[in-house]
């Protein structure tokens, strides 16, 4: 059992590292968004393999349901010239290969040197009841709203921000439609609606 | 073979190293910028969900939540501006924003 | 944890299973079916013309409209998910904290609604 988890581990790491590559390296737009879905498909692998199943599949249904998918529309919405965008692409390439080696030196030297204080796992501010007493998803229910409201309510009004900001900045009305006002229709009445008018003969309106 | 910290640690700075190399490579390109964003907020979660499974501490995975939350607003928000600045400008090449001035 | 993880073996068979049959139906015709190609079959049809532009068709900015509401209102369910699993032991405490977070949220839409962000034209 152990040597399966080790097995899945391995192929959903490869794929979310391979995916992120693709997405750096890829010359279409569309292939990168495509991509970024399939590092987050595995990265939501990665989740359930350490027991975060409720993380896991928010990842793909808010990721991959609607962040990639809002990628992609913008992909398609601007009509972009392919040639025009790697063009230059290269020259930042050796600065930014060196930043991230350096990086990736200092990062796993961090992860894997074992430099953890010995005592960190008896500091735990929230211990983990096990899956059998506590399912995950109510073991964070539990916390979400009570102990956690402030960061709650402060991703409400982050939320609340995103999407007055997304319609100041995005929504433009075109000029000379006319739109239908349900209430105007429905507050007309026989006295508003019909005008009678005399018709003298031989003179019309 | 036992899967310990130190192998999700170092997936995810992988993923984070991508993330940044990809920033400085696709300079035209805003949105394989915004991308590349998305992919270090995503190496970032798998730290704080690795550190929760192997601390058996539940703050990791709550954080993780709030993180998808900004990622997910700040992607939204992000293509916004660019949606705005492309119908500006006809071209998204972020190399020539730094005439935006005043 | 193992107990977890088992009990999501019947999605790795299926995803499994949706693999090996894509893949088979997407190779197998590589290997057995007959190709004679020549110049008249790989030309385009007699009343068919060479595209005049790229196939790729610009989107209207309206479509992005919907789909950043969309998201928005993905992570409010996303909060929900949780609060309706663990809504026994949460007290009233729990019960108005979430209302608090609806409130908000409700607010910004009523503010699209009558921006008219939800009207096509």
């Amino acid at each position: 059992m152990l040597g399966l988890q080790a097995f899945f581990f391995y192929i959903f790491a490869f794929i979310a590292v391979g995916g992120a590559l693709m997405v750096v390296f890829a010359r279409n737009p569309v292939h990168s968004v495509l991509f970024l879905i399939l590092t987050f498909v595995a990265a939501a692998g990665l989740f359930l393999l350490a027991g975060a199943e409720f993380l896991a599949l928010i990842l793909i249904v808010v990721y991959v349901g609607a962040v990639a998918i809002l990628f992609l529309f913008v992909v398609m919405m601007l009509d972009l010239d392919l040639g025009q965008m790697k063009k230059g692409a290269l020259r930042y390439a050796p600065f930014g290969l060196i930043i991230g080696l350096v990086l990736l030196a200092e990062l796993i030297i961090a992860a894997t040197g074992g430099a953890y204080h010995p005592e960190l796992s008896q500091t735990t501010a929230l211990p983990m009841q096990p899956l059998y007493e506590l399912s995950n998803i109510n073991a964070l229910g539990s916390v979400l709203y009570t102990r956690y409201i402030l960061f709650f309510q402060l991703a409400g009004l982050i939320l609340f921000v995103a999407m007055v900001g997304a319609i100041v900045l995005t929504l433009r009305h075109k000029e000379g439609i006319k739109r239908q006002s349900i209430s105007a229709q429905n507050a007309r009445n026989p006295a508003t609606a019909i005008e009678i008018r005399k018709v003298e003969s031989g003179r019309g309106l | 073979m036992e899967i310990g910290l130190g192998h999700y640690l170092t997936v995810a700075a992988i993923l984070f190293v991508t993330g940044v190399f990809g920033i400085f490579m696709n300079r035209k390109n805003i949105i394989t910028i915004l991308m590349s964003v998305e992919l270090i907020l995503l190496s970032v979660n798998i730290n704080m969900v690795a550190f929760s499974a192997f601390l058996g501490d539940l703050v990791g995975q709550v954080f993780a939540l709030f993180i998808l939350t900004v990622a997910a607003a700040e992607a939204a928000i992000g293509l916004a501006i660019l949606v705005v600045f492309f119908r500006n400008r006809g071209s998204i090449a972020v190399d020539d924003v730094n005439t935006m001035k005043g | 944890m193992s107990a977890l993880l088992a009990s999501y073996l019947p999605i790795v068979i299926f995803v499994g299973v949706a693999l090996i049959l894509g893949l088979a139906l997407l190779v197998s015709p590589f290997l057995l079916a007959f190709k004679a190609p020549d110049d008249e079959k790989l030309s385009a049809y007699e009343c068919g013309f060479d595209a005049f532009d790229d196939s790729r068709m610009k989107f209207d900015v309206r479509f992005y409209l919907v789909s950043i509401l969309f998201i928005i209102f993905d992570l409010e369910v996303a909060f929900l998910f949780p609060w309706a699993a663990s809504f026994g032991t949460l007290g009233w405490f729990g019960f108005w904290s979430m209302m608090v977070f609806l409130g908000v949220l409700t607010v910004g839409f009523v503010y699209e609604w009558k921006k008219g962000a939800l009207e096509w034209d």
